[in-house]
C-alpha cells in the first residue's frame, strides 16, 4: 500500500498515483489526498491493448525505463507507505502471495508459498507452504523463520510499522518448520487472506537490529545494504534522480525475468513525465494526467490503457456538530444527505470532468467486484427538484438571501480538497454550483496536503471534504472507515459517523470466510450505506497507463488497471525490443 | 580594512545565528511534520507518534535546536527523517548541479548583456537599443516554465536538435558534450530572464555616469568618444552592476525550481520544494544556512568590490556602504 507523492493513503491505500498509490493488507481502504495534481481518468472496461502484437516470442536482455513523479522513502517492506517504495520494492522482493487479474490471492512461479494456505474449518488457523528452494540475493535460503521475523517486528508497536494494522488480529505466528509457517487469529477474519500478499524481510540481517531503530538502519534505504528476494536487484539510486535494478543472476523462480535492466527515472511532475514519454527518453508511465491523454493518444507510438482503478471519490460530511457554527450540525438529516446527492451532476462529473472515464458508485464497493450491491443499493440521479423537495421537507426554508435556512441557521458549509489537484478543484466547482442551484451555499477551501491531514482530517475537523479512497486490496471490508469504532484521532473514520446496524454489519461481514454469506451482508450494507449516506459515493475513477513501442507483453500479462501495481502486472514476463 | 572584514565576519555569524533560529521555530511552526506527511493506510496515529519517536521528533522544539546547531558546529548537517540519508549526502550534488546551471546561465547573460547595454546607451533608441529594449520585456513578462515548455515542443520534441530535460543522457554522465546539449534550452530560458534586467542596469548605469559635468568636460576636452566611454565613464558605470552582481550570488547556488522542474535538472531549487513539502527539517536548515552565508559572502564581495572600483569608498571604521 502506498502513497502517491504527497501521499495517499490513508486507510486503504492511496496507492495508485501515484501521486499518488498497492500491495496486500488487511486495511482496505485508503483515503487518497494527491498531493500532487493528479488527475486521472478511469475508463470503462476497455480490454486492454497490448502496446504490440505478441506474435514474436519474446527476447532476454535490454532495458525498460520507468518513470515516477516523487522519488522513494524507503523499500523495507516494513514500512513502505508511498507508492515510488511500493514501485520499486514491486519488483525486487517476492511476496508470499500475488494476486491473479481478478484479484484472487493466488500461489505464483514468483510467489514465495508453493501453494494456497490451508485455512482450517473454524477459519482461525492459516498454515502457509513455502516453497524449498526460495532464497535471498546473498545466497541464504529463506524460511519460515524470515515470515515469523517479519510479522512479529510488524506487529511490534515499536516499529512503527504500517503493517501493524494489517496483523493486528493475528494472536500468534510459529515456524512449524524451515517452510511452513502457522497463523492462529483471535477471530475469525476474512479479508486476513489478502495480508498474506506480502513481502517479507530477511532475518538473518535485522535481527539485532532493535524494533525503533528499524527505522533508521541503512537496510531499505542502502542498495548495498538491502537483502532482496525478487527477480531483480536493487542496485544504485541516484537521490531524486534515478533507480537502477538489475536481473538477479540467482533469481529462484522457474519463470525468469526476460527485461535485464530496469531504470525508474524520478522527474518533477507528471507533465514532465509525460514529455519524457513522447520524447521516447522513457518506456512507461504509470499515470497520465487525464489533460494529456489526448496528446498521448495522437502521438500514435504510446499504447494507452485506460480502465477504472481501484480508488473512488467521495463527498464526505462530518457529523461531529462542534465543527459548525453554534454547534448546528448541517447534516443530521438523512433526506438532507439525499437531497445533496440528488442535487450532484455526477455523471456530468464523470462526462466533463473525467473525459467519460469513470463509473459511478453508491456504495464503498467497486463495481463488478464480488461484493459490488448493484441495485441493493439507492442510485440518487442527478435531479434539481427532487433535492428542493426533500430539503423541504427536513425543516429548511430559502432565506432572505435565497439560501436555505433552518432553525434560524443557513445552509452554508466549507468544503476541504487539497491544493495542487486540478481534477478536485473542478469537481469542488461542479459542487458549489449544483447545491447553489437548490439554495446551499458552498464554500471550496483548497489547503496544503501536509497541513490538511494533519490539522483537518486526522482530527476529523471539517465541515466537508472532497477525498478518495484507494482499496488496495480487493476485499470488501471497510469496517476501519465507517464504523464508530474508528472515531478521530485514532481511526480513520474522520467524519465521526455512527451507525450501530451498520456497524454490526460490518463484523458480521468480516466474521464468516464463506463468500455468498459475504455477499448478503454486503448487499445490505450497500443497502443500508446508501440509505443513510455518510458520504456522497460520487465515481470510481482512474489512471491512464501508457507504454512506448519498445515494451511488448502476451495478452495475459498486460498491466491490470484494476489491481494496486497492477501497471506492472506480470512485469517478470515482459520484454524490450530496440 | 582586515579589522573591517573581522567585524563584518562576526556580524554575520550573529545575523546568520539568528536566521537559523528564526527558521528553525517557522518551519518547526508549519502544520505537518516529515512523519505525518506519510499518512498510510494502517498508519494511524499511535504508528505516527511512534516513527516520530524513533526519529527524536517528540522532543521540545528548544531541545531539538540545540541538537541541531550542536551537530552543525561539528559539521553535521543532520541526516533526513524518512529516511536517514545524510543531508550533506543530497546536498552537495545538487549545489554542483545548480551551480553548473546557473552559472552557465549567468555567464552567459553577462557576457550579452552588459557589453550591449553599454553599447546601446551611447546609441539610444537607436535600432539596437529598441531590440534590446523589446527583448528585456519579452524576458521580464515570459514565465520562465512556459517559455521552457515551448523550447522543448519546438526544439527537443519536434526537431530533436537538443535533450528533452535531465543532466545528462543514461550512460553519458561526466561526457561533457552532452552535458553541454543538455544545457542548452534551460541556459536559454533562465539567461533570457537575467539578461533583461543586467542588460537594464548596464544602459541605466552606462547613462547616469554619461550624463556627469566630468564626461562632459571630457568631450569639451576634444577626447575621443571611445576613450571617453571606456577610459572614464565604464569603471564608474560598473559600480552599481557589481553591487547587483555579489547580490545575486546566492542564486547560483539557490536554484531556479520551476526551471529545473521543466527541465527535470536535479538542482537545488526543486529540491528545495520537495524538502519543503515532505517537512524534512534538516533539509531545510541546510538549505537555508548555506543559503544565509551565501547572502552574506555576497553583500561582502559587493562591498569590498565597491571599495576596489570607486576610490571615494573606503572600508574603514565607519564600515562600507551598505548593500
Amino acid at each position: 500500500m502506498t502513497k502517491k507523492r504527497n501521499w495517499w493513503s490513508i486507510l486503504l491505500i492511496v496507492s495508485l498515483i501515484g501521486i499518488l498509490f498497492t500491495g496486500c493488507s488487511t486495511n482496505n481502504t485508503a483515503n487518497t489526498p494527491n498531493a500532487t495534481a493528479e488527475s486521472t481518468a478511469p475508463a470503462e472496461s476497455a480490454a486492454p491493448e497490448a502496446s504490440a502484437p505478441a506474435a514474436d516470442a519474446p527476447v532476454d536482455g535490454g532495458t525498460l525505463v520507468l518513470s515516477s513523479f516523487s522519488d522513494i522513502v524507503n523499500i523495507n517492506p516494513l514500512l513502505i507507505g508511498d507508492t515510488s517504495s511500493g514501485d520499486i520494492a514491486n519488483f525486487v522482493f517476492a511476496q508470499i502471495y500475488d494476486l491473479d487479474r481478478a484479484g484472487n490471492v493466488t500461489a505464483e512461479p514468483w510467489s514465495l508459498a508453493a501453494e494456497l494456505p490451508e485455512i482450517s474449518a473454524d477459519g482461525l488457523t492459516y498454515t502457509v507452504k513455502l516453497k524449498d528452494n526460495i532464497k535471498w540475493s546473498d545466497g541464504q535460503p529463506i524460511t519460515a523463520d524470515d515470515v515469523v521475523y517479519t510479522v512479529e517486528t510488524a506487529k511490534n508497536p515499536e516499529t512503527g510499522s504500517p503493517l501493524i494494522s494489517q496483523y493486528d488480529k493475528v494472536k500468534t505466528v510459529e515456524k512449524v518448520d524451515d517452510h511452513t509457517v502457522k497463523f492462529t487469529m483471535n477471530q475469525v477474519y476474512a479479508p486476513f487472506l489478502y495480508a498474506l500478499c506480502q513481502a517479507i524481510v530477511p532475518a538473518h540481517v535485522l535481527k539485532d537490529v532493535a524494533p525503533k531503530e528499524i527505522q533508521t538502519n541503512p537496510y531499505g534505504t542502502d542498495p548495498a545494504k538491502t537483502v532482496t528476494s525478487g527477480p531483480w536487484k536493487w542496485t544504485a539510486w541516484k537521490q531524486g534522480e534515478s533507480h537502477t535494478l538489475d536481473a538477479n543472476p540467482d533469481y529462484w523462480g522457474e519463470v525468469k525475468p526476460h527485461i535485464s535492466q530496469l531504470v525508474y527515472k524520478i522527474y518533477a511532475d507528471q507533465n514532465t513525465e509525460v514529455q519524457a514519454i513522447l520524447k521516447g527518453d522513457t518506456d512507461h508511465i504509470s499515470a497520465i494526467p487525464v489533460t494529456q491523454v489526448e496528446a498521448a493518444k495522437a502521438d500514435g507510438d504510446i499504447a494507452i490503457i485506460q480502465k477504472p482503478g481501484a480508488q473512488y471519490e467521495y463527498l464526505g460530511f462530518n457529523f461531529d456538530a462542534n465543527n459548525f457554527k453554534d454547534k448546528y450540525g448541517l447534516f443530521e438529516g438523512q433526506k438532507t444527505r439525499q437531497a445533496i446527492a440528488h442535487a450532484l451532476n455526477r455523471q456530468g462529473m464523470v462526462d466533463n470532468i473525467l473525459k467519460g472515464v469513470g463509473a459511478l458508485m453508491n456504495a464503498p464497493f467497486l463495481p463488478d467486484t464480488w461484493a459490488d450491491p448493484g441495485d441493493a443499493a439507492v442510485n440518487y440521479d442527478y435531479n434539481a427538484e427532487t433535492a428542493k423537495k426533500l430539503l423541504a421537507e427536513d425543516g429548511w426554508v430559502a432565506g432572505t438571501d435565497g439560501i436555505l435556512t433552518k432553525d434560524g441557521h443557513r445552509f452554508s458549509f466549507e468544503l476541504q480538497y487539497n491544493a495542487g489537484n486540478s481534477r478536485r478543484e473542478q469537481v469542488a466547482a461542479v459542487i458549489q454550483q449544483n447545491l447553489k442551484d437548490v439554495g446551499i451555499e458552498v464554500t471550496p477551501k483548497a489547503i496544503d496536503f501536509a497541513s490538511w491531514i494533519d490539522q483537518n482530517v486526522t482530527p476529523g475537523k471539517f465541515q466537508a471534504v472532497l477525498l478518495a479512497w484507494s482499496l488496495n486490496n480487493p476485499d470488501p471490508d471497510a469496517e476501519s472507515i465507517f464504523s464508530s469504532k474508528y472515531f478521530p484521532p485514532a481511526g480513520q473514520n474522520a467524519g465521526w459517523y455512527k451507525n450501530e446496524k451498520l456497524d454490526q454489519l460490518w463484523v458480521d461481514g468480516y466474521s464468516t470466510v464463506d463468500q455468498d454469506k459475504r455477499k448478503e451482508i454486503y448487499k445490505e450494507v450497500g443497502k443500508e450505506i446508501s440509505t443513510d449516506l455518510p458520504y456522497v459515493f460520487l465515481y470510481q475513477y482512474g489512471q491512464a497507463i501508457g507504454t512506448g513501442p519498445r515494451v511488448h507483453w502476451a495478452e495475459e500479462d498486460a498491466p491490470e488497471p484494476s489491481l494496486g501495481y497492477g501497471q506492472f502486472f506480470h512485469a517478470i514476463k515482459w520484454w524490450v525490443t530496440d | 580594512m582586515t579589522e573591517y572584514l573581522i567585524r563584518r565576519v562576526l556580524q554575520s555569524v550573529l545575523v546568520i545565528f539568528l536566521i537559523t533560529l528564526l527558521t528553525f521555530l517557522l518551519i518547526h511552526a508549519a502544520p505537518g511534520g516529515p512523519t505525518k506527511v506519510m499518512l498510510s493506510p494502517g498508519l494511524s496515529p499511535e504508528v505516527l507518534e511512534q516513527q516520530a519517536k524513533n526519529l527524536g521528533l517528540d522532543k521540545p522544539i528548544p531541545v531539538q535546536y540545540v541538537r541541531w546547531i550542536g551537530d552543525l558546529l561539528q559539521g553535521d548537517l543532520g541526516y533526513t527523517f524518512k529516511n536517514h540519508i545524510a543531508v550533506s549526502a543530497l546536498i552537495w550534488p545538487r549545489i554542483a548541479n545548480t551551480f553548473i546551471l546557473m552559472g552557465a546561465a549567468w555567464l552567459v547573460s553577462l557576457v550579452i548583456a552588459i557589453p550591449w547595454g553599454i553599447y546601446n546607451s551611447t546609441k539610444v533608441y537607436g535600432f539596437s537599443d529598441q531590440t534590446a529594449s523589446f527583448i528585456s520585456y519579452l524576458g521580464f513578462a515570459m514565465p520562465t516554465f512556459w517559455f521552457g515548455i515551448l523550447l522543448q515542443q519546438w526544439l527537443s520534441i519536434k526537431l530533436d536538435w537538443f535533450p528533452l530535460s535531465d543532466m545528462h543522457s543514461r550512460g553519458h554522465e561526466g561526457d561533457i558534450g552532452d552535458l553541454f546539449m543538455h544545457l542548452v534550452l534551460p541556459v536559454t530560458v533562465l539567461a533570457l530572464g537575467f539578461l533583461a534586467s543586467y542588460m537594464k542596469y548596464a544602459r541605466s548605469s552606462m547613462l547616469e555616469v554619461l550624463d556627469q559635468d566630468y564626461i562632459r568636460t571630457a568631450r569639451a576636452k576634444g577626447v575621443q568618444e571611445r576613450k571617453v566611454v571606456f577610459r572614464h565613464a565604464l569603471r564608474n558605470a560598473l559600480i552599481p552592476i557589481i553591487t547587483i552582481l555579489g547580490l545575486d550570488l546566492p542564486i547560483l547556488v539557490a536554484g531556479a525550481a520551476l526551471t529545473e522542474n521543466v527541465f527535470n535538472w536535479p538542482g537545488m531549487g526543486r529540491w528545495f520544494v520537495e524538502m519543503a513539502s515532505s517537512r524534512e527539517y534538516s533539509a531545510l536548515m541546510a538549505i537555508t544556512i548555506i543559503t544565509a552565508v551565501m547572502v552574506v559572502i555576497g553583500n561582502l564581495v559587493a562591498d569590498i568590490l565597491y571599495a576596489v572600483v570607486d576610490p571615494r569608498v573606503k572600508l574603514g571604521k565607519q564600515g562600507g556602504k551598505a548593500a
